[in-house]
């Protein structure tokens, strides 16, 4: 490990620049939000593509599927239950039946109950509480390869006009998503565990990548002060391009591995 | 009570709380925040596991609901049914150390997920056959790298054809790396953000609240 540029006192040692960095980015999002100026949003074909997927297996009259991944609470599931959320209130207003097929997990029992919460709260504020219906949010599976046969066998047996599967999905992803190919759905995926991406890619017709997911509760509010924010991940991210960029230019001319010492404090 | 414990204030006051007691300990030094954030895990981690017998009866319910109006694929759940019942009904009696709990697991459990998991090669391979098609300029160039790096990857191949490791070690190492770094970094900050945006109130959708009590 490099050699640390300073150190906070009272703050762990090496966790000094993440905590400012962190620091920033909620300081620089709360302005943001603040200022409400709706920055340029480019057209996420992935986000933009889940109504067109709802209205499909409406017109078909077929079942929208939509999964939110198979781990706990992390960023990927929080993202996936607005998406979630989304789904179930288009699917309310068109009268379309929404499968969620859970489990997947050993940490995946708890985030089963809110999405049923979250579903329900939908079907109801639709003013339809009477679409819910439990055995369409079937838990399959606390094991991975389990849950994955067990969602293969709802593709097959209900052929489903679309699915839409977000949050964290592992190695199963691919298995889902090539065989809601084979059914003729309509797949919407999301790239959450990098080395999926390349292959989910193939295997979809629309796919969510990188920090497309987190921001698709803010793109789907249509929200100016939640879409602002997406302008801090911008200037974030070239923040680090550019770190990464001086620090190699600087290192190997110079030698001084100061951008080096920065990030390791 | 129960509209205490629905309002969007209660729910942001618990959240708020929770994100303080896992962030803090993490970056700053304070041992008495750190041990109580510790138990607070163990005490979620332990009501979290009721949520499993809420799962289990939703299995029963389903599969019962299945081979009652026989279902496509009812015989199925004939059998899940029955090595469900069997597993929890020897894991709760001798245990999950029990000879017999484990055959169960290695002799039944983990072949099938092996099955599973090994038809993902094939799944990989119709669906890269799909994406492989020199329709544009971005997609020859994704072809000739993915089958250097294809070539190299095999055991036959890849020991065969000579001067082809330092491409392949290339764009794997260096193109490959880096690009996926870049993803690293975006999801993070996109996670961030997200962060940003539950903890002041304007994304709630997670917590169950539908479009109207949000705003």
């Amino acid at each position: 490990m490099a050699e640390l540029l300073f150190e906070i006192p009272g703050v762990e040692s090496g966790r000094a620049f993440g905590l400012i960095l962190i620091l920033g980015i909620f300081i620089l999002g709360i302005y943001y939000m603040r200022r409400g100026k709706l920055p340029y949003i480019r057209r996420v074909a992935a986000i933009d593509a889940i109504s067109e997927a709802v209205g499909r297996s409406t017109e078909m009259g077929k079942p929208v599927l939509c999964s939110y991944g198979t781990g706990g609470f992390g960023y990927a599931v929080i993202a996936a239950m607005s998406i979630l959320g989304h789904v179930a209130r288009t699917c309310a207003e068109t009268d379309t039946r929404l499968l969620v097929p859970t489990g997947g997990s050993h940490t995946s029992y708890l985030t089963r109950e809110l999405a049923i919460d979250i579903v329900k709260g939908q079907y109801t504020a639709a003013g339809k509480p009477e679409m819910y219906n439990e055995d369409d949010m079937p838990f399959l599976s606390g094991e991975q390869y389990s849950f994955t046969a067990g969602y293969i066998g709802m593709l097959v047996r209900d052929r489903p006009g679309a699915v839409i599967m977000t949050g964290g999905h592992s190695s199963e992803a691919m298995n889902i998503a090539e065989m809601s190919n084979l059914v003729g759905a309509l797949t919407i995926t999301s790239g959450t565990y990098v080395s999926n991406m390349a292959a989910l890619a193939c295997a979809s017709d629309y796919i969510m990548l990188v920090d497309e997911q987190p921001a698709a509760g803010a793109y789907l509010s249509k929200d100016p002060e939640q879409l602002a924010t997406i302008r801090v991940v911008d200037i974030y991210k070239v923040l680090s391009l550019l770190l990464i960029v001086v620090g190699l230019l600087v290192l190997n001319t110079t030698g001084n591995d100061f951008i080096r010492r920065l990030l390791a404090s | 009570m129960s509209w205490f414990f629905k309002s969007k204030q209660v729910n942001l006051a618990i959240l708020v709380a929770s994100f303080m007691i896992g962030f803090v300990p993490y970056f700053i030094k304070v041992p008495q925040v750190n041990e109580f954030a510790n138990t607070l895990t163990n005490i979620s981690s332990v009501v979290g596991q009721f949520t499993i017998v809420i799962a289990i009866y939703s299995q029963y319910r389903r599969s019962l609901r299945f081979i009652r109006e026989r279902r496509k694929g009812w015989v199925y759940n004939i059998y899940l049914l029955t090595f469900m019942s069997l597993m929890i009904l020897i894991g709760f009696t001798w245990g999950e150390h029990n000879a017999t709990y484990m055959w169960l697991v290695n002799s039944i459990v983990a072949p099938c997920s092996s099955v599973v998991y090994g038809i993902l090669a094939f799944y990989m391979f119709s669906a890269g056959a799909r994406a492989f098609r020199a329709r544009s300029l971005k997609a020859s160039l994704l072809i000739v790298a993915g089958v250097i790096v294809l070539l190299y990857q095999a055991p036959l191949t890849g020991s065969v054809i000579p001067g082809i490791e330092p491409y392949a070690v290339f764009l794997t190492g260096t193109v490959g790396m880096s690009l996926s770094r870049m993803f690293a970094i975006a999801i993070i900050t996109g996670a961030i953000m997200l962060n940003v945006r539950m903890l002041t109130g304007r994304e709630l959708a997670f917590l169950g609240f539908a479009r109207e009590e949000e705003s």
